[in-house]
């Protein structure tokens, strides 16, 4: 099977054969729940946590569990790396389909005894699938990242061997090849998870290698760290500025509950948590309104060069080489 | 290498002269041995039951010898799970303790100085985390003056506590685990309470105060300009400078060039006359890669530069200070890094003529 056809392969449909030549066949087929059906009544209703584990005064003293996993619904669930495993602690949504578990994002520490994200995601999809009367083994998990740097693949390897699993691979063409992409950034292509469609397409700005992901069930558009609510450091300007077009001219046509970004650095006041804290305890939420996006896109297109904005929702840090000198000294005096 | 002891003189410190005509042994003669007569088990210089309260004698030519032969904690990759000490004490000699915060408990994991002498003893600084649950530094320190008090035969070991700096949130958050605390006295942190109690009200910040332990008088000079409330303390038995913020292998942020430059002057001055073995400073934030340090907020630390410091970066960090006044200005130097009038995130493509450039692995 290549690229093309695996994304618009419907395995429901091949799971099911149309004639049941053997008993066994006929018996599991009985067996097999009904599948789940991801296209009406949409969007799917959901929530996000009121408050989102953030660190804590003392590491060392940090009792909460490496990975917090918040079901947004019964078939989503938005996974955060503990601040004291890493200060990035970025988040990872798990979507479900039918056939296809979608991963995004595998935070940024990769030893499997030092933060067993594998087991994690296990368990979800064993949890999932003793609700909804699956075989975890008939599921096949896709570990995909929204973006080529590190605190968002770190744990990659940890999926290395699982069984029914692929996992994007390390390189801008890799990630390309893994969504059979030809035509980046501008083409759309659609995943197919089992009745359950994600659409899928470039953004880039932060880095080059970057994709924004659209869930067409609980419709949250997720931006990786292209858009998110804290430093929004953008490399490169002008495709930047072209992918939040493409993200504006998506709300204009798809409906979008939220956008969703891949980490918090800001209080709800805006207040800039700075570079590596690891306590953030009035922090804002992750997501953001299709509204914020639009303002955001509103500002940047004000924006006279590079240096570093706050647009009331993120700060734009323009070509400053991922550079922050939003803090003071607080001890100046003269 | 095998130590040759009848080498004459010690270039590195020509005050010890082994010479063989008139040999002069500042703080003991070798060849005597480690232990007095009737003492069993221990090298130390105090007898192991001493029937009164012990008077040690902290006059020395040179400095009182001691060590830090122990690397300091550096934190570790997974914060949450780090089972170091959180309070690391190393003693330098029987009468001198370095601690250091731990790394996962506060990321500026500050140096506290623990200081004895006849009368009483001395607390330099009180790290970062307040709570003593996170941070039992009265506990430790209790523990210390208790055992200490025990080997000299004192029962009370009145204690003070000062401040490099009393603004400074990562060195003054401990004192409130010490209120309270009988036969202690806290030099009040306010600038202007702190200036009267050295009795530098009126030449702040020329002139300098003391703090006298018993035979061992530390001097308190002002040295304002990291904080405007900034003092070293010089402690002459063991010839350390305790700078704090002001001069420490880290990112040193200056918050006022004027008075940092005249600081730095005077501290120089002050090393001129007076014997300096080391600069100690509150914190490390260095590498031992020459010129590359830690970003704020690390909390794995393992390439941590030495924390000591030898006196001749007085003098460095006085040239480049002058240097950097007048401009806004992230300067790299081997040992520390100047931050003039710019944030603490600042980063530079600036990088030191005639320094190596090494990058080291960055562990994930």
């Amino acid at each position: 099977m290549d690229r093309r056809t695996f994304l618009s392969y419907n395995a429901a449909a091949v799971a099911v054969p149309m004639a049941l030549t053997t008993f066994s066949d006929a018996a599991k087929a009985a067996t097999r729940p009904e599948p789940i059906d991801f296209t009406s009544n949409l969007p799917a209703p959901g929530s996000f946590p009121d408050k989102w584990i953030c660190g804590s005064e003392s590491l060392m003293d940090n009792t909460d569990p490496p990975v917090q996993v918040h079901w947004y619904n019964a078939h989503t669930a938005i996974l955060r790396q503990n601040k004291a495993y890493s200060y990035e602690a970025p988040f990872a949504p798990l979507y479900f389909g039918n056939d296809r578990v979608l991963l995004l994002d595998e935070g940024y520490t990769s030893l499997r005894n030092d933060w067993d994200l594998r087991g994690v995601v296990d368990e979800c999809i064993a949890h999932w699938c003793a609700r909804n009367g699956r075989d975890p083994a008939s599921l096949e998990l896709l570990v995909a990242f929204s973006h080529l740097h590190d605190d968002h693949y770190a744990a990659v390897n940890q999926f290395a061997d699982r069984p029914n699993t692929r996992y994007m691979g390390l390189t801008h063409e890799e990630m390309l090849g893994f969504w059979g992409m030809t035509n980046f950034p501008e083409e759309r292509v659609s995943l197919d998870l089992g009745g359950r469609e994600i659409l899928i397409w470039g953004s880039p700005g932060h880095v080059i290698s970057e994709f924004a992901y659209y869930d067409s069930y609980t419709q949250i558009l997720y931006t990786g760290d292209m858009f998110y609510r804290g430093r929004c450091y953008i490399s490169f300007w002008q495709p930047w500025l072209d992918s939040m077009k493409r993200l504006i001219d998506f709300v204009d046509t798809y409906p979008v509950t939220h956008v969703m970004g891949c980490h918090v650095e800001i209080s709800k006041d805006g207040v800039d948590y700075p570079y590596g804290l690891t306590w953030q305890p009035d922090e804002a939420p992750v997501q953001m309104s299709v509204q914020q996006l639009r303002e955001t896109y509103e500002y940047a297109k004000t924006v006279p060069g590079p240096g570093i904005y706050f647009t009331g929702t993120v700060f734009l840090c323009v070509e400053t080489r991922s550079l922050t000198t939003i803090d003071v000294n607080p001890y100046s005096y003269s | 290498m095998p130590q040759t002891p009848n080498s004459s003189i010690n270039p590195a410190n020509p005050r010890i002269v082994n010479s063989a005509t008139s040999r002069s042994f500042p703080n003991g003669n070798p060849a005597l041995g480690y232990n007095r007569a009737g003492v069993r088990n221990t090298d130390s210089a105090v007898p192991l039951h001493p029937a009164e309260p012990v008077v040690h004698d902290y006059t020395s030519d040179g400095p009182a010898p001691g060590s830090i032969s122990f690397r300091w904690a550096y934190g570790s990759n997974v914060a949450a799970k780090n089972r170091d000490p959180r309070v690391q004490v190393v003693q330098y000699n029987e009468d001198t303790f370095v601690m250091r915060e731990n790394v996962c408990v506060h990321w500026e994991a500050p140096f506290t100085y623990l200081l004895f002498g006849n009368k009483g003893a001395l607390l330099i600084d009180s790290g970062a985390t307040s709570n003593a649950k996170y941070y039992p530094l009265r506990e430790m320190v209790d523990a210390l003056i208790t055992r200490w008090g025990q080997a000299r035969g004192r029962a009370k070991v009145p204690l003070t506590i000062a401040l490099t700096s009393g603004e400074d949130v990562a060195q003054n958050q401990g004192l409130s685990q010490f209120a309270g605390r009988p036969d202690t006295t806290i030099v009040p942190p306010p600038l202007a309470l702190m200036k009267r109690h050295y009795g530098l009200a009126g030449s702040w910040p020329s002139g300098t105060g003391a703090i006298d332990l018993g035979d061992r008088v530390i001097d308190a000079i002002p040295t304002p300009g990291t904080h405007k409330d900034g003092v070293s303390f010089y402690d002459p038995y063991c010839d350390f400078l305790f700078t704090g913020d002001l001069l420490f292998p880290g990112r040193i942020n200056i918050s006022n060039e004027g008075d940092y430059v005249a600081s730095l002057e005077r501290l120089q001055a002050f090393a001129a006359s007076h014997s300096v073995k080391w600069v100690m400073g509150g914190h490390i934030d260095m590498m031992f890669l020459p010129g590359k340090h830690y970003p704020r907020f690390a909390t794995y630390k393992p390439y941590e530069r030495v924390l000591e410091m030898e006196p001749e970066l007085i003098a460095e960090a006085l040239q480049y200070a002058r240097e950097a006044r007048g401009q806004k200005i992230m300067l790299i130097r081997p040992d520390f890094i100047l931050f003039n009038g710019i944030s603490p995130d600042q980063r530079t493509g600036v990088w030191p003529e005639g320094v190596p450039r090494i990058n080291p692995p960055h562990p994930f």
